[in-house]
């Protein structure tokens, strides 16, 4: 560590290529954050803001949540926030509950199938969810599942299963079996240095695994427009609306359903890597 | 990061209990779907009509009809409903009648409703009473028979005279059959009964076609349909031509974030979570923010009004006769959208590059961009390929953007129409056939992708 310490203060001399790597940042920043500043304006002002033109772009537009309030009002869209957010946690349990023991015995056991497991799990992964969704749609047609959020949980747990379970066996990876066996040197089952030496460990890895499955099917728009007529998730809801409402609808909804990904990639921005350098492998 | 760990090495049924869930989830969820999804797209479940022998469904097949054949309808009769009573099924109600026949003995059977007139209902609707109807034409037989059953195949045990009195003991619903004659799809006249249910009669009574079939058959009709439809044409070009506008840029793109967040400026972390900010952001929502941009009355038209370069009237960028226009909002929002995921598969992959190997290249004299050209990107190449496919497969799904900002009408995409072949034209077979297409593209460019850099490798090493 002492040696990359010291090439990185040597880097640190004030080159035209440290001005650069600030000015590359900075506008890479700038071309990511102004949209979303300005998408945050439009949520978060008048109605009458919205409508005007030429809009004050800088440097702010005034503050109201009458947009805001305007869109949450509008008749469908605090039904479809309940349904996204049961959808979100069912698959969050489910995908979760299916992927632990799954992950686990891929980080910890050698076993024919093993490879053709991962592969397989793999091979979902990269699958398009467009596919998936008719034939998924018409098989809960058949089964009287149409239309009920419990098929579009399904669906997004299918969709998030292969991430979770190869997320959660690099999380797993990275305790050393020699715990697990340290303990049990010393008289703990099998299950009891699981429970109290492993389980604290991974705890944090889960639950970051976990905030992403609940973005991932928080966002998923497709599959839930295919799988839902009345039921909809507000992507659904607000997908299946864009074209017959206003702006300050549009913007409102748009803003809102950026909300959990501002939050939830903030808390989980130090597993980011650990998950897609194990996923991408 | 990832630890090597010594595994549990005894054979043992643990692991495949702890994977069972998953691998029953998945066989249930996707494979078992997924295989229905290709039959769908090439199987056809109501290609056939079989007829029979007699209107009744133990009778023996006399041919079979493709859908849509043309037929002369001979006769109609009436048959024991086999399957869902339907309000648009074409019935006929059969009555059990009591009374007197010429003779004086008395009659307890069956007859048709185009023998009964009901003349007598009781106060919720159910006939009671009736007269047989009068017999029309010369030759027809004046008396009606009554037979043992409701159908015509039963055994007349009884005959009544005209404008007789009868009392309604019961009544039941039958489902018409057409005795149909048509010329089958090898060119032979056949004849035979069909429930009318499959057989739509035109008015005159005398013609129709068959409307469905019963029985299935392998047809490549759904995948002549897909390539007929003439939003297929549209939807596959914008497709590729939205693919080869983002991916490039998005991976030079990608490569300078990784690069930057690669030569660690203070606040690292931070440029991080802002860099990686849309990755987590819903494709509908990134859709929406450019539309908010691109709007006549948006940021766009905004920015230029405040340094006066437009006029009165904003120019519109999302009309119809601007689809120039909507092609690069979209690659714009994808290219916003879909770069931080491929910006943070590279950063794993720099991450993976020893530090000693840049600093010798460094410490000959190296330049930085000769280390990035001939050091990083060739060591890049496993991790750029991963995402090259990753992305390839997600740019066929590209979907909501393209609603958000084209409508779907004027700009669409191979997901759109698999969404409008479901959605608004009810066609699950169709809308199969997208699919199928969609996931032969998927495959078909990612053994492309690990071909080229496969044989690249060997061309480098030979």
């Amino acid at each position: 560590m002492s040696d990359a310490t010291r090439i990185q203060e040597r880097k640190q001399r004030p080159t035209t290529g440290r001005i650069a790597t600030y000015l590359g940042a900075f506008t890479i920043a700038f071309w990511i954050l102004f949209p979303i500043w300005f998408m945050f304006s439009m949520a978060f002002t008048t109605r009458e803001e919205v409508r005007s033109f030429p809009k004050s772009v800088f440097p702010f537009t005034p503050f109201s949540t009458d947009t805001m309030e305007f869109f949450l009002g509008v008749d469908g869209v605090m039904s479809g926030l309940i349904n996204s957010i049961i959808v979100a946690v069912i698959t969050v349990v489910l995908s979760t509950v299916i992927s632990a023991p799954a992950g686990y015995a891929i980080s910890r056991y050698i076993f024919p199938g093993r490879d053709l497991f991962r592969l397989g799990v793999l091979a979902v992964r990269a699958f398009p969810v467009v596919v998936l969704s008719i034939p998924l749609a018409v098989l809960f047609i058949r089964a009287n599942l149409f239309d009920n959020i419990l098929s579009v949980a399904l669906m997004h747990t299918i969709l998030t299963l292969p991430t979770t379970i190869l997320v959660i066996s690099s999380v797993f990876a990275s305790v050393p079996y020699e715990l697990e066996e340290a303990g049990q040197v010393f008289g703990a089952s099998p299950w009891q240095s699981f429970r109290h030496i492993v389980l604290p460990l991974v705890v944090p890895g889960i639950a970051a695994a976990s905030v992403l499955t609940f973005v991932l099917s928080w966002n998923e728009v497709f599959a839930a427009s295919v799988l839902t007529l009345e039921n909809r998730t507000l992507p659904a809801l607000l997908l299946n609306q864009l074209s017959q409402s206003g702006p300050a609808y549009q913007f409102a909804g748009g803003f809102f359903l950026m909300i959990p990904s501002l939050i939830f990639m903030f808390v989980i921005r130090k597993y980011l890597f650990n998950m897609w350098g194990q996923v991408s492998k | 990061m990832a630890v090597i760990t010594p595994r549990k090495k005894k054979r043992s049924l643990t692991p495949y209990l702890l994977i069972a869930p998953a691998v029953l989830f998945l066989a249930a969820f996707f494979a078992w779907p997924m295989v229905q999804g290709l039959i769908l797209a090439v199987y056809d479940d109501e290609a056939v009509l079989p007829l029979v022998a007699e209107a009744s469904i133990e009778a023996d097949r006399t041919g079979e009809l493709p859908q849509g054949a043309a037929v002369a309808i001979l006769g109609q009769q009436g048959n024991t409903i086999d399957g869902e009573l339907t309000s648009d099924l074409l019935t006929e109600q059969w009555f059990r009648v009591t009374g007197t026949d010429p003779d004086g003995a008395d009659v307890d059977g069956w007859a048709p409703e185009t023998r009964i007139r009901v003349r007598d209902e009781a106060s919720d609707g159910t006939p009671i009473g009736g007269t047989v109807r009068p017999v029309l034409g010369e030759n027809a037989d004046p008396l009606t028979p009554i037979r043992s059953e409701p159908t015509e195949r039963a055994d007349v045990i009884a005959q009544l005279e005209q404008r007789a009195p009868v009392e309604i003991a019961e009544v039941t619903v039958l489902e018409v059959w057409f005795n149909v004659s048509a010329v089958d799809e090898d060119g032979q006249a056949i004849e035979g009964w069909a429930p009318s249910r499959f057989i739509r009669a035109f008015e005159n009574g005398e013609e129709g076609r068959v409307d469905r079939g019963t029985d299935g058959q392998f047809t490549s009709r759904f995948v002549e349909k897909m390539l007929d439809d003439r939003f297929f044409g549209p939807a596959w070009r914008t497709t590729l031509l939205l693919m080869v506008l983002i991916i490039p840029i998005q991976f030079v793109l990608a490569i300078v974030m990784a690069l930057v967040i690669h030569a660690r400026p203070k606040g690292t972390s931070g440029f991080l979570y802002v860099f990686s900010l849309p990755m987590g952001m819903s494709d509908l929502a990134v859709g929406i923010l450019f539309f908010s941009i691109f709007t006549s009355n948006g940021l766009l038209n905004s920015i230029l009004d405040l340094f006066g370069l437009i006029g009165d009237n904003p120019p519109t960028y999302l009309g119809a006769d601007t689809r120039g226009w909507i092609i690069a909002a979209i690659v714009l929002a994808e290219l916003w959208r879909a770069t931080s995921i491929v910006m943070v598969i590279v950063v794993s992959g720099l991450q993976a590059i020893p530090d000693e190997t840049l600093e010798a290249a460094e410490l000959f004299g190296a330049s930085y961009w000769q280390r990035v050209r001939y050091i990083m990107l060739p060591l890049l190449k496993p991790s750029l390929q991963v995402a090259l496919i990753l992305r390839t497969i997600l740019a066929f799904q590209v979907f909501a953007v393209v609603i958000a900002l084209g409508g779907g009408e004027i700009v669409t995409v191979l997901a759109n129409e698999t969404y409008r072949q479901y959605f608004e034209l009810r066609d699950n077979n169709v809308a199969s056939a997208y699919a199928v297409f969609i996931l032969l593209l998927s495959l078909a460019s990612s053994v492309f992708y690990l071909r080229a850099m496969r044989s690249q490798n060997e061309v480098a090493e030979s």
